[in-house]
């Protein structure tokens, strides 16, 4: 696994590499890079714009802005990585299984899969989350569920290639059993490119949950999250525009740092034209 | 190449000539934006609706119009006389008022209306519950024969959900009456209406007949009106800004600067009408403890509220009633205010003890609850805030925002522990309508139904011989619900609308308690 880092080593991938370590080490340390607390309010302080005490302001409760935005990275990035690690863990499962199994389980999964792949991600998460309540839980489900058909696909149009190669055929007459053939040799080799676009959905899943955010549907007050300061934030947009303008860059700049970091992940895996042709 | 240019010429030619007699036409309308807090009516249907928006107003006309001192005067009715025993009520009524659909405005109809009232299912019926019958004396005279002596019966005649309805298209058109098509003898009629979008409404041209208290008895001096239903405030604001519409028929206070910042806008203010409450649903635990109830109210601080959400503009509430409303002159002892030292002796005794994190617990359970809000921003503002406050004397809240237009069927589950909202009315049976222990869930949000509040709210509502009498009873029966803690008051707002000044010219003063009928008749638009 050293690909991720000779990814740092080019020039894109490098600046985006160090974002996303930034962000998730300012997530992970949290309660020790933050001089004030996130949920308590000072409403005589409110609206403050950037100063030395405020270093991106304050928001409509006098709470520092700097300190929510590194409290909602928390909210952002645990619940996008957590959504899509489920989503990948079961995609794979149902993948590999459609693929190496074939036959009715085969056709049952490809037409359950195309039927929510034919829907928006957008549209199903809102729909899970009008089902199971918001909150952050419910929003993990809804993306994870939302891109469940994207790893599920991948993963078993990999194994459906890997399936008819000489080494599968070897391992199978030297007496190897499904489950020794499905973990030993088809996941491994079908991991790499699963893990690269799963890598560029946790971006997608990051605007996702902004959304559902944005809607009040995600993590409920006063626990922030990016999505949710931008939904203040619209209603201050002429009386403290920094209070919608930081979390949008917040989310537009980890997005792009996302992808970028994944793009030269791809070069170095050199996995372009796999992924190209199975996705 | 010339040919090429000179078609684009004529073409431009063409598309200008288009856009000045468009500005031509548009001079004679002019597009609204209803308030916030009427977004979603889904009906024009007076008798049947629990809320109706502004537009309601300028396609009906009512018996009698109120004044901006809340005096009554003559609309439908030209005048009328109430028996000295209150046991009967006489109304003379205009002549040679028509409906939209040509039917004659006359005493049949007037019964034919008062009728429908006891036939027709709905909330509303309380209206005219104490009309016993009607009789026609002439064909413009009518007298009400009451059951009981009912002194709110101008007022309810004054209330756009009295407002006249053609019997004969409301009784043919059933369901479909005010929502695909509604008659009513007002300046306007309607054109279309689209639920939760919009409402578009063309001048009546036979109108003759406006409120005594409007300058124009009629037409109206606008063609055409448009009311648009945008539910966030600062989209409203934005579109007012950039010409989008002329007029927001709500501004909340922390617009009012950015309103008054741009040079072709002006805010118009009026007495307030809204007070902003926070329900305590009295049947959930731990609220069906009163003493976990009266420290939830006394930890929200409506003077921090007042100044930090709302800018200062407006008034604290400790009441459930608006102030200018006599039933509002409770006993001291009975308004709920500030007092974070009552709320924590009050849950230590209750049980609740102080315990980690700020959160008190009690038999190893924390003191949490559900805070429930609507989408609005300024409600998820407002909620934030009572939060902290709650927090602060240890009660943990956890807010869940609903959707502005599908948080009254979420209350009808009666799941609800705590939430934020606001009523518009200026009369002393809103206690009636959001405490009465038959409207369990929507309206009464609070769940409270208790048998010692029923007995005065009856004497309130039908025991009253006069205005002084239902007034103390009202007053009594307001004072009891306070103590019982079933909503902590929050604020009450003031009327403050927005125009564009360069569209729009507003009469100099406008004579109603709210920006209604008698301000659209005057209201012209700038050629």
């Amino acid at each position: 696994m050293i690909a991720p880092l000779r990814a740092l080593t080019r020039p894109q991938g490098g600046i985006a590499g160090l974002w996303l370590i930034l962000v998730i080490v300012a997530a992970v340390f949290a309660p020790l890079l933050t001089p004030y607390a996130y949920d308590i309010q000072n409403l005589p302080n409110a609206y403050q714009p950037a100063s030395g005490a405020h270093w991106l302001g304050t928001d409509e409760f006098g709470r520092d802005l700097l300190t929510r935005l590194i409290y909602g990275a928390r909210t952002s990035l645990s619940v996008s990585a957590t959504a899509i690690s489920i989503s990948v863990l079961c995609g794979m499962v149902l993948g590999a299984a459609a693929a190496w199994f074939g036959g009715w389980l085969d056709r049952i999964v490809t037409m359950t899969v195309d039927l929510t792949w034919s829907f928006p991600e957008i549209l199903i998460a809102l729909i899970l989350v009008a089902i199971i309540g918001p909150g952050t839980t419910g929003v993990m489900i809804a993306i994870a569920v939302a891109y469940l058909a994207q790893f599920t696909r991948l993963t078993r149009a990999q194994i459906m290639t890997l399936k008819g190669e000489t080494f599968i055929e070897a391992a199978r007459s030297l007496g190897a059993g499904n489950a020794h053939i499905l973990f030993r040799h088809l996941l491994p080799n079908a991991l790499a490119p699963v893990l690269v676009s799963a890598m560029l959905a946790t971006g997608d899943a990051i605007i996702l949950e902004a959304t559902l955010g944005f809607f009040g549907l995600g993590a409920q007050p006063p626990v922030p999250s990016w999505g949710g300061m931008m939904s203040a934030g619209s209603a201050l947009i002429f009386k403290a525009p920094w209070v919608i303008v930081f979390p949008g860059l917040a989310v537009a700049i980890t997005v792009v740092a996302i992808n970028l970091y994944g793009d030269a992940l791809i070069a170095e895996l050199d996995i372009r034209a796999r992924l190209r042709r199975d996705a | 190449m010339t040919l090429s240019f000179r078609k684009s010429f004529l073409a431009a030619s063409v598309s200008l000539a288009a856009l000045f007699s468009a500005q031509t036409l548009a001079a004679q309308e002019a597009v609204f934006v209803i308030g916030t807090a009427e977004v979603g009516a889904p009906t024009y249907n007076p008798i049947k609706a629990t809320m109706l928006n502004t537009a309601t107003a300028l396609i009906f006309d009512r018996m009698v119009s109120q004044a901006a001192d809340l005096s009554y005067h003559p609309w439908l009715a030209e005048s009328w006389e109430e028996a000295a025993d209150g046991m009967s009520w006489t109304f003379k009524l205009k002549e040679g008022v028509t409906f939209h659909n040509g039917e004659p405005f006359n005493a049949d109809t007037v019964k034919a209306w008062i009728e429908l009232f006891k036939t027709t299912e709905g909330e509303n019926a309380y209206m005219a519950e104490a009309i016993a019958s009607v009789e026609v004396v002439d064909a413009s005279t009518v007298k009400f024969v009451m059951s009981r002596p009912e002194p709110n019966l101008l007022y309810n005649l004054s209330s756009t959900f009295m407002s006249v309805v053609e019997p004969k298209s409301f009784a043919a058109l059933g369901d479909n009456y005010g929502v695909t098509e509604v008659y009513g003898t007002g300046p306007y009629k309607l054109e279309s209406f689209a639920v939760g979008q919009e409402t578009v409404l063309v001048r009546n041209e036979d109108y003759k007949w406006g409120p005594a208290v409007a300058a124009n008895a009629g037409p109206a001096k606008v063609e055409r009106l448009t009311f648009r239903e945008i539910p966030e405030d600062s989209t409203a604001f934005l579109e007012l800004k950039t010409g989008g519409v002329d007029f927001l028929l709500s501004v909340p206070a922390d617009l009012m600067g950015e309103v008054q910042k741009e040079a072709n806008l002006a805010v118009l203010t009026m007495a307030g009408q809204d007070v902003w409450y926070m329900p305590i649903n009295v049947t959930k635990a731990p609220f069906d403890d009163i003493r976990v109830r009266e420290a939830a109210a006394k930890a929200i601080n409506q003077e921090e509220i007042l100044a930090s959400v709302f800018g200062g503009v407006g008034a604290v509430a400790d009441t459930f009633l608006i102030s200018a409303l006599p039933e509002s002159k409770v006993a001291d002892s009975a308004k709920i205010k500030f007092d974070p030292a009552r709320a924590n002796a009050l849950l230590d005794e209750a049980g609740w003890a102080m315990g980690d994190g700020g959160v008190r617990m009690k038999d190893g359970q924390p003191l949490k609850v559900t805070l429930w809000t609507q989408s609005d921003s300024i409600f998820r503002r407002l909620t934030e805030v009572v939060q902290a406050q709650l927090k602060a004397v240890g009660i943990e809240a956890e807010i869940t925002t609903f959707d502005s237009s599908m948080i009254r069927d979420q209350y009808k589950t009666g799941e609800q522990q705590l939430a934020v909202r606001s009523y518009n009315w200026d009369n002393a049976d809103i206690v009636d309508w959001f405490f009465g222990g038959d409207r369990l869930g929507y309206p009464n949000v609070s769940m409270y139904n208790d048998p010692k509040a029923e007995e005065l709210r009856t004497a309130a509502m039908t025991g009253a011989k006069n205005m002084d009498e239902r007034v103390a009873n009202f007053t009594a029966y307001h004072e009891y619900v306070l103590t019982q803690f079933p909503m902590a008051p929050i604020y009450q707002p003031v009327q403050a609308f927005a125009y564009n000044t360069d569209r729009l010219s507003l009469p100099a003063t406008i004579n109603a308690p709210s920006f209604g009928t008698a301000a659209f008749m005057d209201l012209e638009v700038k050629e």
